[in-house]
Parts: C-alpha cells; sequence; structure tokens
C-alpha cells in the first residue's frame, strides 16, 4: 500500500469510532519524516557524511521496502522534489527491493559497470517501477567525486502523473561499490529550486575515514 | 531512492504486471458466435437517447478531453492518418464517426470508449506484424462500439448488484463489481483501470472478435491473421514467464484470459468460414513496415528497457522473421546486458559485434560495442568504437564522457 | 495512485451518520481576497448521479447540467459578494491568450502539489520543515506566467478524490462534491469517504496561499446537505468550500492585536 493509502485507512478507522472526527493530525502526528539539521550527517548505510545548506526533511526507512544503503531526503514532498543517497552498493545488489519473480527487473548493479551502464540501470529504475512512460539522458559526462573519478548524469523522465521530471546523478565507485547521489525533482520550478542545495550537498560529501 | 518507485506504479495498476485490457478480456462463450450472425446495433452519426447512456457519454467526453490534451501521445501525423485510416476502412457503419489516438506506453493494448474514441498503445503497433493484424485489432474495438457492448455491460453491472457489498467491492477491479461511479478523466496511462468498469463478458468478447473479423475480411484483409496475432501473443507470454520459470498463467499478462487459445481457435474457425475462395486478401506488410519503420527503434527501446527479458526477445525474434538487421541485433545485445544473468555480458558483446557489421547500426551500437571490446581489454578497438560513435553522433548526451574513454 | 483494497476499507470504516467538516490551511499571511480582484476558476467539472438500489451512481446528464450551472451561479454570487471578477474556464482552450498544453502543463503540476499538501498538511505526514510555517507551497514561475498572461489575480482549482469510484485514482475537477454531499452516493451500507479540496494561487507570486479540505460521509441516504441542482444547495456548498476563507495566522493575530488595542 502507498503512503497515502495507509494514511487514509488510519484516518477512516479513527474516524469510524466518533461522530465527526476532525481532519488528520494536522501539523502534529506520527510522521514518515525526521528533520535533518544544518550540520554533517551520516547517510544510507553511514559510511558517507553530507552537510545540507539548509533542514531537510528524511524519510524514514521502511523495513521491508527499503534498503539499508539508500536513503531519501525530501524538501516539499516526494511527488515534487527528492534528493537520494546511495552508499557503498555492493556487487550484484539492486537499487531498489524487488521480487525475483517479476516480470520486469531493474537490473543489478555490477562492480564493473561503466557510467553508461550505471546511467542505463537508474533509466531501467525510472522505466520498470516509477511509472516513466519516456526517459531521455541529457548529458553524461566525467566528473570528480568522493576523491575519484566519477561521472555526472542529466536526465528527465515524463512520468503517468502526465508530469516531467528532471534529475541528476553524481556517482562513482569505489572498491567495487557504488556511491551516489541523486536530485529528482518536478521540471517545472522544483528542480531548480533544489540544485543549489544539491550542488552543496555533493561539495559536502566526503566518506568516513 | 527515486520518491515515486515505492508507489504503485502504472504497470502494477494495469492488473499483475502488463495489461489489464478490457479489450482482451476473458475468451470466447462455449459456442463459437459466427460472424454472419453479428450485425451493428448502431448507425452512423449514433447519439444516445437513453438518459444513463446520455450520462455515461458526458462523461465519457471530458475523459476524451484528456486523453486528447495528454502529453504520452505520439502525435506524428503520418502514423495518425494511417490509424484513422484503418478505422475508417473497419469501422463498419460508424467508419467516419471514430476517433483514434497513439499513446507511447509499451504495453500492448487496445481500448475503446462508449462514445467512439479509441486508444492504442505504442506496445500494439511493435507486436503487430503487418496491417491485416493492426487492422484486425482495431476492427475487434471497434465492433465492441458496434455492438454497444460498454453500455450493455455497464446496464448488466446495474442489474447485477442488488446489495451494496463491501466485500464484491474489494474483490472487484475498482469500482467495477460495485458499479460506483464512474468518476472523471483519467490519466492515459490508468485507463485499464477505468475501463475495467466496462467488464465485457466473455460473450461480448466473442461478439468483438465475431463483428470485427466479419469487418476485416469485408475490407479485403486477410481474416487469418487475426488469429495470428493470440498466437503471436501466447508465445511471448510462454516466452517470459518460461523465462521466469513459471507457468504462463500465474502472474502472467493473461492472466485474466485464460482462453486466448480457445479464441485462437475460434478465429481460425470464422477465417475459414469468411474466406471466399478465389478471392485475393491482403496483408499489406510493406505498408505497415513503411509506415511504422520510423518509429520501430523507438517502440524497440521502449519494450527492452522494460527489462523483461523471455519477452523482449521473443518479440525481436519474431520481428528478425522478416530478416536480422543493425537495428534488432543491437536490440538482442540490449536484452542480453539489461538481464546481465551470467553469461551474458558474453552474449551482448557478440550481439553488438555483429550489429556493428550492418550499415544500419544504430550508433548507441558502437558506443556498447566499445564499452565490451574495453571490458575484454581490447582498448585500441575500443578507442576505434568509441570514435567511430563520436562521428555519428558528436551531440550524443554522453558525448563528454565518451571522448575522455577514447582519449586515455 | 491507491490500492484496490482500499474502499474496502475505507467504507467499512466510516461509520458515520452525516458529518462534514472542513479544514483549512493557509500562508501566515494570507487576507482573503476582497475589494477588486480578478479570479480565474479552471475546469470545475460538476456531476450528479442517482444511486440506483444495487449501490451504484448513474451520472444522469439533465441533474448534472443544472447543478453544473447552479455552483457556477453561486461561485460567481459568492465572488461577487466579495468584490471580485469571477471566470469560469471549463475547457482548456477557452483561456485566451493560454494553450492548452500550457494550461494542462500548470494543472498537471497543480495536482502534485495538491497531493502534496493533503499527504503532508492533513493527513499527517508531517514534513518537518514545514512545521508551524503556515502552507509552503509553490507552483513557481509556471503559475506566474499564467497571471502575467491573462491578468487574473488568483487561480482556484478545486478537485475531488473519489477512491471508489475511481477504482483508486485521485480524480480531477469537481466531480463527485455533488454526489456525495447530497446523499446521493450514500448506500444502505457505509458510504464513501469524498476527499474534496479547494486551493487556491496567488497569480502574482506562484504559491499556493489556501487550501480547504471538505469530507463528507453520509452513511443514510436522504440526509441531505442541499441539493446542488438547486441554487440554494450550491451556494451552501459553495459557502462550505470557499465562503469561510480565514485570513491567515499572521494576519489574524494582527487582527486580534488591532481588537485589543480598541478595547
Amino acid at each position: 500500500m502507498t503512503r497515502l493509502t495507509r494514511r487514509l485507512v488510519c484516518i477512516a478507522a479513527a474516524a469510524a469510532l466518533s461522530a465527526c472526527s476532525s481532519l488528520g493530525g494536522g501539523d502534529y502526528g506520527f510522521s514518515d519524516y525526521s528533520l535533518v539539521r544544518v550540520r554533517p550527517v551520516s547517510v544510507g548505510d553511514h559510511s558517507m557524511i553530507v552537510t545540507p545548506p539548509r533542514p531537510w526533511n528524511r524519510h524514514r526507512p521502511i523495513f521491508f521496502e527499503d534498503i539499508r544503503q539508500v536513503e531519501d531526503w525530501t524538501q516539499n514532498g516526494p511527488l515534487l522534489d527528492g534528493i537520494s543517497f546511495v552508499t557503498g552498493l555492493k556487487n550484484g545488489k539492486s537499487l531498489i527491493r524487488q521480487r525475483r519473480s517479476a516480470n520486469q527487473q531493474v537490473p543489478l548493479f555490477r562492480s564493473n559497470m561503466t557510467p553508461p551502464e550505471i546511467a542505463a540501470m537508474i533509466e531501467s529504475l525510472y522505466r520498470v517501477r516509477g511509472g516513466a512512460v519516456d526517459f531521455r539522458t541529457l548529458s553524461l559526462k566525467p566528473r570528480p567525486f568522493l576523491g575519484t573519478n566519477g561521472f555526472q548524469l542529466d536526465y528527465e523522465h515524463l512520468d503517468d502523473d502526465e508530469l516531467w521530471r528532471r534529475g541528476r546523478v553524481v556517482g562513482t565507485v569505489i572498491n567495487g561499490q557504488l556511491y551516489m547521489i541523486l536530485l529528482d525533482a518536478a521540471k517545472s520550478h522544483y528542480f531548480d529550486a533544489t540544485l543549489r542545495d544539491f550542488e552543496a550537498i555533493v561539495a559536502s560529501a566526503r566518506l568516513k575515514a | 531512492m527515486c520518491g515515486r518507485c515505492l508507489e504503485l506504479t502504472r504497470r502494477s495498476l494495469l492488473g499483475g504486471g502488463a495489461i489489464a485490457a478490457a479489450a482482451l478480456h476473458t475468451g470466447v462463450a462455449e459456442a463459437r458466435v459466427r460472424p454472419q450472425d453479428m450485425v451493428p446495433l448502431i448507425g452512423p452519426g449514433f447519439r444516445p437517447t437513453d438518459t444513463d447512456e446520455k450520462g455515461l457519454w458526458k462523461e465519457m467526453d471530458r475523459v476524451e478531453e484528456e486523453v486528447a490534451g495528454s502529453n504520452l501521445l505520439i502525435t506524428d501525423p503520418k502514423i495518425t492518418n494511417y490509424l484513422k485510416t484503418l478505422i475508417a476502412t473497419v469501422g463498419g457503419p460508424a467508419a467516419q464517426d471514430f476517433r483514434i489516438y497513439l499513446a507511447h506506453i509499451p504495453d500492448f493494448n487496445a481500448m475503446m470508449f462508449p462514445t467512439g474514441f479509441a486508444v492504442v498503445f505504442s506496445g500494439l503497433l511493435l507486436r503487430m506484424r503487418n496491417e491485416a493484424q493492426l487492422a484486425g485489432v482495431i476492427a475487434h474495438e471497434a465492433g465492441h462500439f458496434l455492438r454497444r457492448h460498454m453500455i450493455r455491460s455497464w446496464r448488466d453491472e446495474k442489474r447485477k448488484t442488488d446489495i451494496f457489498s463491501i466485500a464484491s467491492m474489494a474483490a472487484g477491479i475498482g469500482g467495477a463489481a460495485a458499479g460506483a461511479y464512474l468518476g472523471d478523466y483519467v490519466q492515459l496511462a490508468e485507463l485499464g483501470t477505468i475501463l475495467s468498469l466496462f467488464k465485457y463478458s466473455r460473450e461480448m468478447e466473442a461478439e468483438a472478435d465475431a463483428m470485427g473479423i466479419k469487418n476485416m475480411a469485408a475490407a479485403g484483409y486477410d481474416p487469418m491473421e487475426m488469429s495470428n496475432i493470440w498466437q503471436q501473443l501466447i508465445g511471448e507470454e510462454e516466452a517470459s514467464a518460461r523465462y521466469r520459470g513459471k507457468h504462463r498463467h500465474k502472474g502472467g499478462i493473461f492472466d485474466t484470459h485464460p482462453s486466448e487459445g480457445s479464441r485462437m481457435v475460434d478465429l481460425r474457425a470464422d477465417a475459414i468460414e469468411l474466406t471466399v475462395p478465389g478471392k485475393k486478401y491482403e496483408n499489406y506488410r510493406e505498408r505497415y513496415l513503411a509506415t511504422i519503420g520510423p518509429i520501430r527503434p523507438l517502440l524497440l527501446d521502449d519494450q527492452v528497457k522494460l527489462n523483461d527479458p523471455g519477452a523482449s526477445q521473443y518479440v525481436i525474434e519474431t520481428l528478425a522473421q522478416d530478416g536480422w538487421n543493425g537495428l534488432l541485433r543491437f536490440y538482442e545485445g540490449e536484452v542480453w546486458r539489461l538481464r546481465n544473468r551470467p553469461g551474458d555480458e558474453v552474449r551482448a558483446e557478440q550481439s553488438y559485434a555483429a550489429a556493428v557489421a550492418y550499415p544500419d547500426a544504430p550508433a548507441d551500437a558502437w558506443r556498447w560495442h566499445g564499452i565490451s571490446l574495453l571490458k575484454q581489454g581490447r582498448t585500441g578497438e575500443a578507442k576505434g568504437a568509441f570514435a567511430r560513435y563520436l562521428q555519428m553522433k558528436p551531440d550524443a548526451p554522453d558525448a563528454a564522457w565518451v571522448r575522455q574513454m577514447a582519449a586515455s | 495512485m491507491l490500492k484496490r483494497g482500499l474502499p474496502a476499507a475505507v467504507a467499512a470504516c466510516v461509520a458515520l451518520s452525516g458529518c462534514v467538516q472542513t479544514r483549512q490551511f493557509a500562508d501566515l499571511q494570507f487576507t482573503p481576497p476582497s475589494g477588486d480582484y480578478k479570479l480565474l476558476v479552471l475546469r470545475p467539472d460538476v456531476t450528479v448521479g442517482s444511486i440506483t438500489t444495487g449501490g451504484m451512481v448513474q451520472p444522469r446528464a439533465d441533474w448534472t447540467d443544472q447543478a453544473r450551472a447552479s455552483i457556477i451561479a453561486a461561485l460567481k454570487a459568492q465572488q461577487a459578494a466579495r468584490g471580485g471578477n469571477v471566470t469560469i474556464v471549463e475547457r482548456r482552450n477557452q483561456l485566451p491568450g493560454v494553450g492548452e498544453q500550457e494550461l494542462a502543463d500548470v494543472e498537471r503540476l497543480n495536482f502534485a502539489v495538491d497531493q502534496s499538501i493533503v499527504e503532508h498538511k492533513y493527513l499527517g505526514n508531517t514534513l518537518p520543515t514545514k512545521r508551524r510555517i503556515g502552507l509552503d507551497w509553490t507552483l513557481g514561475e509556471d503559475a506566474v506566467r499564467l497571471g502575467q498572461k491573462t491578468g487574473y489575480d488568483y487561480a482556484l482549482f478545486m478537485h475531488a478524490e473519489d477512491e471508489v469510484a475511481s477504482g483508486g485514482r485521485i480524480a480531477l475537477g469537481v466531480l463527485g462534491l455533488a454526489g456525495c454531499f447530497i446523499g446521493f452516493c450514500a448506500p444502505n451500507v457505509g458510504g464513501q469517504q469524498q476527499l474534496d479540496y479547494a486551493s487556491l494561487v496567488d497569480l502574482h507570486t506562484g504559491e499556493v496561499v489556501w487550501f480547504n479540505v471538505v469530507t463528507a460521509g453520509s452513511q443514510i441516504p436522504g440526509i441531505k446537505f442541499g441539493d446542488l441542482r438547486t441554487p440554494e444547495g450550491a451556494a451552501q456548498m459553495v459557502e462550505r468550500l470557499l465562503g469561510r476563507m480565514k485570513p491567515g495566522k499572521a494576519i489574524r493575530e494582527q487582527q486580534k492585536l488591532q481588537a485589543q488595542e480598541r478595547r
């Protein structure tokens, strides 16, 4: 079930108990998000440390759905923008949990992947799981990251809610493990509004010694 | 990772992985419906007079406005006019009243709405081998309209739902079982859900088959091609399931249509019945290939990137029956690369190498060929391949990275 | 994008005996429009249907036309009382100077924004960075451009979320507001949880400055919240949704202070 769905069911159940209950928790209630303050914070499996230039909202990991190496932040909600961290993804692992029996699979990461292959893996993620009906790579170029020769990928995609979204990924493979920081946001307004934060976060990123 | 990835995706909404087509719903009734018994129930310029149907049409107008304005449409006039001509050819009395839209969605699907507008998904265009097959699908959809299936099934649902039952609601697809309020226009990619409201009975599917094949044959198309469509689809689904080590019916795209085999058989009988000895029937393959040729790379790309290796392989091999070329070998390589099981890297390398031997090899084939060579340690050759890629596509998005690779 | 099992769960839980509630959020600095302003209402779509004994809603074109006319009249009257100038655009090609695609893009972004507001403000899934700062979402530059091209000050988007009807999809437009308000979509057992909302966008800044959610769960048919087909019923709905627009928090506090000073 989606988060929106779960929320709705809870509210409805609560509503059943009283003739007329108030709508939702408003500003205070159980939330999937916790605050990320403006100071160095370790992300994902905690092997990488970044410092955001302003507060962000961190999505709490959902045990069965999320994988340890991936962490998601948002400013305005995941439909509008999001920064994701991939830390130390190992050979043969997937970016997202999936059933082996699913007809359409997101490819697994391999340590010998070149940047075009990693870009293709990200494209598959959006097409197979993200509901993207169109995906365009805008550019792929070398970019230093975490002290190594990494890459920067820029892309955009049209999703099944008919909204175009834009993305930028900065990544590298260290000791056969994948490290990436990814920004994905609505092309109208939201990508530009969060790009500076993304660049600042990338600039601040370092591996725990 | 990818904020919306944990939400339901379009594909899972479309019924277990691919299609929940009202169009391709459960199979035929026990007794075959004979084409000659099928007559259209409406005439040209049809407009509803019953109150409930008028209400339905009003709803559908809004849906059509949304569909027509969707940015998921392929609007290439050459192809859209081609589709318009086809539906005018096999549309029976309503020929001039139909509208038809092509959606850029890689699923195999086509659907008809109660007001006479049809939506065809691009995945369909990839799989049809000739014009007769495409016309057959369109004729089938038109058949639903000509036999007034939507309003009939709507009314059937009303009769059946005597008691508002929560259980039936939960069990049904969307609001279909409870026959709930139609709701408003929908986003194009999730049409399958809304169309589940018009759950066609097996009888209706049989009628549409019969009406469709009749109109198709009358227009001069080889009616046997309609049966061939099912044969191809079954083959694809078997390939997809086999790859997953599954039986075709579990979690396959035809989960809800177990009797496509019997449809294929019935259509074959229909075709034999309708064939007039001595008359020449066409499938217009050349015309079809020429028309969709320009978007075929796009269609293949969409399909392969879904990473359903069994199905993609099958589709490519079927297309290759008309002859291998650089494009098909390239996408064959892509299927292996994305599948990435042990040994697939080598298979992909071989396909890319084969692809670049053809004059029509796409630029991307050279890039992937170069990467394969790099991984095999054949650096000199790799640089040559990269150079060729850059020559073909100097403004490629990843030119910067490739240039660095070529220079190092 | 709601799962199929939801309608059952929701319906089973909604055991209300007729309850309408609204909850508004606004920018801290929001003052309800008054005086000489131009309001654009985008594609409100009203559909009214009757409930068959089986619980099916059957859309009725004639009732729909009546209700649509009533709502539009009520909107115009209500806004005129405020001193504003309302234009209601029913089809995408009716806005001069703005292409259909351009308008569609704004609507789609607005849809994502509104969904986010519902999720993070109304359904309790709070974003910590947005606590205590009122309503903090924007449509950005595209909305501002829309305002510049058309000369409107505000845009009003009206939405309805009808889990059951759309098979778990969130639908756009003011559909079903009619249906459930007047108990038409209330069968004998359980009811449809209707989540309808209106959002007001300031076209000078692109920001969503006011947002209101109305839910109506009615179990027993015959409990009427005002028949939308009548002018009175439509006016009541519009008033409920739009009429009691409260100023934003900062303004209310200002007003309180001013009131205190006067004493």
